[in-house]
């Protein structure tokens, strides 16, 4: 049934919206080096995939087929809901890397990581870039879809996501949460310091917290 | 499979009380469930089917009661389709019903058989392979109680599935519903007592809700007994002092006159109450109890 779960979650729309997102912030977003890439792609593409993701379930409660899943085995339901953010999510993951092209094939950085003494090289950063906006893609995906599911309004999931997005991808939120910020990738500092990671175990442990709260979240929003 | 409700109360956040301690037996077969806008069947179907829970009272299932540990026996046993669903209007029909069935865990093989057989018995064979956007209102609610019945449930809940169709889809879902119901358990909600006299064997009347009838089809038509009256007048002045008095239901040129019938609430009318007349009976004013 993947097949369905792909024609549901992509709908024209969003594929038309998130692709264009990304191109025009590639041609607009400013950047002279490589490193950059990563600080100004990770905080629009956790907004984009907050966007994406908050109509993953409550599309159901709103068209009220969920009075007609609440009948069905749970273990269906979830793997549904599984399927889709993990349809939708890869989507965004693809996207964010051919971002990352785009930002280079539109301005040309010099490349920072080789010309850095004992550099790890422009293959090694982007395979850390990609580690770290797949969690990030990941948790502001679910956190939208779980606060959406919780009052069944899309509306929800965005507002707090992007409340959640100012606070934390600010001045105030570097200050205050240091390397536990969600995105501590963004606020990194080059070099071989790697306890950015720790913003990122945060947001799996987030996306593992909200994963479990699923089953009973679906058993009881109601519109 | 026999649904019991005992003393059933429903009570919204508003205060607004949508079952009003109401008790009532469901046999086998066709049920059907009558009222006007607003009397609380869609709030009782939605007890039923465990969207809701009661604020007070009790529902069991082929003794089965109702409640959080039971939840999954019971709705592995039901189909539904309710008043207003929108099916993913992406899909082609054979699409949304595959997926559909796959999520109630119909193997596949047989959730296609099935898909074949309602589909050719609602007549929407020809249509499979359209989007669900693409369908008509009645289309749409064809589609919409085919996916109710993929899990070949032992108690079908249908609120309103009539609703959109034309006279010969009308029929064609009677009929299907009715043949359905054999050993099985069919609530059949509506407000088109036609729909119910060509299909149910017992049906219940609710109001405010309340059930102010509970039996057979018969017994309801006798209970409204003389109380249809008919009337001819040639004046125009007695004719819209009636209508100002009465409840008319429905209106004539005859010989140059013109007929009334009227409804009537005191017994000695002349005219025996059809079924039509009897949604308009059902609208008097409600006694405690009494119909």
């Amino acid at each position: 049934m993947l097949d369905q779960e792909i024609k549901i979650s992509f709908p024209l729309y969003k594929i038309i919206y998130s692709v264009f997102s990304v191109v025009i912030l590639s041609i607009i977003r400013g950047i002279t080096m490589t490193n950059e890439i990563g600080i100004a792609m990770e905080a629009p593409l956790a907004m984009l995939a907050a966007v994406f993701c908050a109509d993953t379930y409550v599309q159901e409660i709103t068209s009220r087929r969920a009075e007609v899943q609440r009948l069905c085995p749970m273990k269906k339901r979830i793997l549904s809901i599984a399927k889709r953010m993990a349809v939708q999510e890869i989507f965004l993951f693809l996207l964010a890397a051919a971002g990352y092209g785009l930002f280079i094939f539109f301005q040309r950085p010099m490349r920072f990581y080789e010309m850095q003494e004992g550099g790890s090289g422009e293959i090694h950063a982007f395979l850390i870039y990609l580690a770290a906006i797949a969690v990030t893609l990941v948790f502001w995906g679910m956190l939208s879809h779980t606060v959406s599911c919780v009052f069944g309004n899309v509306w929800a999931g965005i507002g707090t996501s992007l409340i959640l997005w100012i606070v934390t991808d600010s001045s105030i939120g570097e200050r205050y949460l240091g390397a536990w910020n969600l995105f501590s990738y963004t606020f990194r500092k080059e070099g071989m310091d790697m306890s950015w990671i720790c913003g990122k175990m945060l947001c799996i442990f987030l996306v593992m917290m909200m994963a479990v709260l699923l089953p009973k979240l679906l058993s009881h929003c109601r519109k | 499979m026999s649904i019991i409700i005992n003393d059933l109360t429903v009570t919204y956040k508003n205060k607004v009380t949508a079952i009003d301690h109401a008790s009532l037996e469901i046999p086998q077969g066709v049920f059907g469930l009558l009222g006007e806008n607003g009397a609380g069947k869609t709030t009782l179907m939605r007890v039923l089917t465990t969207i809701l829970a009661p604020t007070g009272g009790e529902v069991s299932v082929n003794g089965i009661r109702y409640c959080e540990k039971n939840f999954e026996e019971i709705q592995k046993r039901i189909g539904y389709l309710p008043q207003e669903i929108d099916l993913y209007p992406g899909l082609t029909v054979q699409e949304c019903l595959e997926y559909m069935g796959d999520l109630a865990g119909v193997p596949k093989i047989e959730c296609r058989n099935r898909i074949r057989y309602y589909l050719e018995r609602t007549g929407l064979t020809a249509h499979r392979k359209k989007k669900m956007r693409q369908l008509s209102g009645g289309m749409k609610r064809r589609a919409g109680l085919i996916q109710a019945l993929l899990n070949d449930p032992e108690i079908l809940i249908v609120d309103e599935p009539t609703t959109g169709l034309d006279p010969e889809e009308r029929i064609r879902i009677r009929n299907l519903l009715v043949d359905f119901s054999e050993g099985r358990t069919v609530l059949f909600s509506t407000h088109v007592v036609e729909d119910l006299a060509a299909t149910c064997s017992r049906l219940a009347v609710m109001k405010k809700g309340r059930f102010l009838f509970s039996g057979r089809m018969k017994e309801l038509l006798k209970e409204a007994e003389g109380c249809v009256w008919i009337c001819e007048t040639c004046d125009e002045n007695t004719a819209r002092d009636l209508e100002k008095k009465y409840r008319i239901s429905s209106k004539q040129f005859v010989d140059g006159g013109l007929q009334m019938r009227i409804i009537f609430w005191e017994e000695g009318g002349c005219l025996p109450p059809s079924h039509f007349l009897l949604s308009m009976l059902l609208a008097r004013p409600f006694r405690d109890g009494q119909l």
